[in-house]
Formats: C-alpha cells, structure tokens, sequence
C-alpha cells in the first residue's frame, strides 16, 4: 500500500504583492513553518518581489494569479493549484485584498459603491468557500481577515468601504461561531492609518494630530498580529476584532 | 452497483469511520441520530460518499434525507 505522504502547509494571503498583505507573507514566513501563496491581482512583480523577501528570511512560497472579485476564476485557479499540488493542505487564510474608492456619498458612483464591496466583502466569500471543506474535515484552520477602523467607527469619504469592512466584521463573527468546535478561528484585524500605498497620497503630517501614538503605523507591525492569530498560539480568540491604530479608536 | 452492494458499503463506513455501532444501523434510523451528527458533521459523510462513491454531495441533498433508507435512496439516485 501506498505510504500516504504528510501534508504540506500552507498559508493563502490575497492581496500578498503589496503593502500590508506583502508584510504578513514575510512575517509568517519568519515566524511560521508554512509555505506562503501568495495572491496577487495584476502586479505580478510585486508578487515576485514578495516572493523574494519571503525566501530571503528563509521560508519558501509560491505566487497565484486571481482577482478575489471573479468567483469563477478563483474557483479554478484554486482547483488547478489543488490539483498541482495534491499533497498541499492550505491551513491558514488571509483575506487581505481590498481597494478603495473614496468620495462624499452624494457624488459617489454605483461602481464606486460596487468595486469596493466586491473585492473587499465579496472576496472574502469568494476565496473562503472554496477552501474551507477542507479546513472542516482537516479539523484546524486559521482565517484572518483584514477589515479596517472604518468598519467599525465609519470614515467620512468612505461609506463603501466602511460598509465593505463592517459587512465583514460581522461576516467574522457569524462564521466563527459556525466553525469553533472544528479547531477553526475567524479573526479580524482593524488597521487604522498604516503607512502604505493605500494611504500614500494621504497627508500624514495633518492626519497623525488625531492619532494618540502620533504617527501612522508600520505594515509590519499589523503583520505580527496578524502572523499570532494564524498560529496555535491563538487557538481561544475567535471571533474577535483586533484594533491596531495607535489609539485613534477602540 | 447493485442497491444491495451499496447498503453493505455505506453500512461498512458507518461502523468504520463513524463509529456507529452495528445494531444501530436499521432502513428505518433516524440518520442524524445514529450517527450523532451536528450539521458540521455532514462534511464527513460528503467526503466519505464521495470517496466511496465518487460523487459529490451538496447541502440540499440532504434537505429530505431523514432515514438510513433515504440515505441508500439518494446515493442510489446520485451514482445511477
């Protein structure tokens, strides 16, 4: 009889080419044993620069192409991964894609509205689906998803993606609750002003008077959280919404 | 496969992989109790039909399926 071949681990991060999704590729990379996928959308060097840095504090990863907001096209590409790499169990899921398009309410555009709500609370279904029988019968995962202080307080000039970012919050906590007893967290983590592209064209001088910690904070330091909740260390906190915003709300 | 080879197969990991004892297993048990299933539990009949079977199972296959006996019945539908 065949012997069966111990399962390789890995840890899905979309939206991993940039910014704070390519700081918890190299986070986990460092402090966990499992192989990085890396999702990316249209920036495939980004991808592989995230790649790089993955392999250059040790770990091993490999890139995946798929826009969150195409069910169809994630469906496949997941099922061509699987298939490929029929030994691979994908243990942890970080559902960090996601974009915004700001702008008063009264201006905002319908696909204004739509594209952030697609990517950021239909992507979140999009990816977790799929992936997430197996994290049933395996008996263990880890979902993380990136939100925002926006879904929580709300943010003026952002009511899609206070919407995209609430719907998601309270998404985390319906699907805990549905798969705590199969060892199986759902997490949030709520950055508030990180320094990133997102937030490039943002006036970081005026905005961190509002901030307690005085400054905008680091990819990196929501990465380490982030690199916690997908680890055995965190096996009771689920459900949960983690603020990381130097103080600007809790 | 005849009807009476996948009662025997699907009596056969009832006993082997979901611990249900033997003199449990009746045409007319209630399916969810035999076998103390929650609904999460239903994963691992999915996955134990589909590898003794090789057919896939969805969420309301199951909406109707109260007795072992339409259980047979269904996967006797699902494979024909």
């Amino acid at each position: 009889m065949e012997e069966k071949k111990a399962a390789i681990k890995y840890a899905l991060v979309t939206g991993g080419s940039r910014g704070i999704g390519r700081a918890v590729c190299v986070q986990l990379a460092k402090d966990t044993s499992y192989h990085i996928l890396i999702n990316y959308n249209s920036n495939k060097e980004a991808a592989l620069e995230t790649l790089r840095e993955v392999q250059s504090v040790g770990g091993s990863g490999e890139i995946i192409q798929f826009d969150v907001v195409d069910a169809e096209l994630v469906k496949k590409q997941l099922d061509a991964w699987h298939e490929n790499h029929k030994e691979a169990v994908v243990e942890v899921i970080v559902n960090n894609a996601g974009i915004t398009k700001d702008g008063l309410f009264m201006w905002m555009k319908p696909e204004d509205w739509s594209d952030v709500i697609n990517t950021s609370l239909n992507g979140f279904f999009n990816v977790t689906n799929p992936l997430i029988q197996k994290l049933l019968v395996n008996r263990y995962g880890r979902i993380i998803n990136m939100v925002s202080v926006s879904g929580l307080k709300g943010t003026a000039g952002q009511t899609n993606y206070s919407a995209a970012k609430g719907g998601l919050i309270a998404a985390t906590k319906a699907l805990a609750q549905e798969v705590a007893k199969r060892n199986i967290t759902v997490n949030a983590v709520a950055p508030g002003f990180i320094r990133t592209d997102m937030t490039d064209a943002l006036d970081e001088k005026e905005l961190k008077k509002m901030i307690p910690a005085n400054r905008f904070g680091e990819a990196q330091e929501v990465a380490h959280i982030v690199s916690f909740l997908a680890s055995e260390k965190s096996s009771y906190i689920t459900g949960e919404v983690i603020n990381i915003n130097g103080g600007i709300y809790s | 496969m005849t009807k009476q080879l996948i009662v025997e197969k699907i009596n056969y990991f009832l006993v082997d992989e979901f611990e249900v004892e033997e003199e449990e297993i009746a045409p007319q048990a209630n399916l969810k109790e035999t076998l103390e299933l929650d609904s999460l539990d239903f994963v691992d009949l999915v996955v134990a039909i589909e590898a003794n079977f090789g057919v896939k199972l969805v969420g309301e296959d199951f909406l109707k399926i109260i007795t072992l006996q339409d259980f047979y019945d269904l996967i006797e539908r699902k494979i024909s």
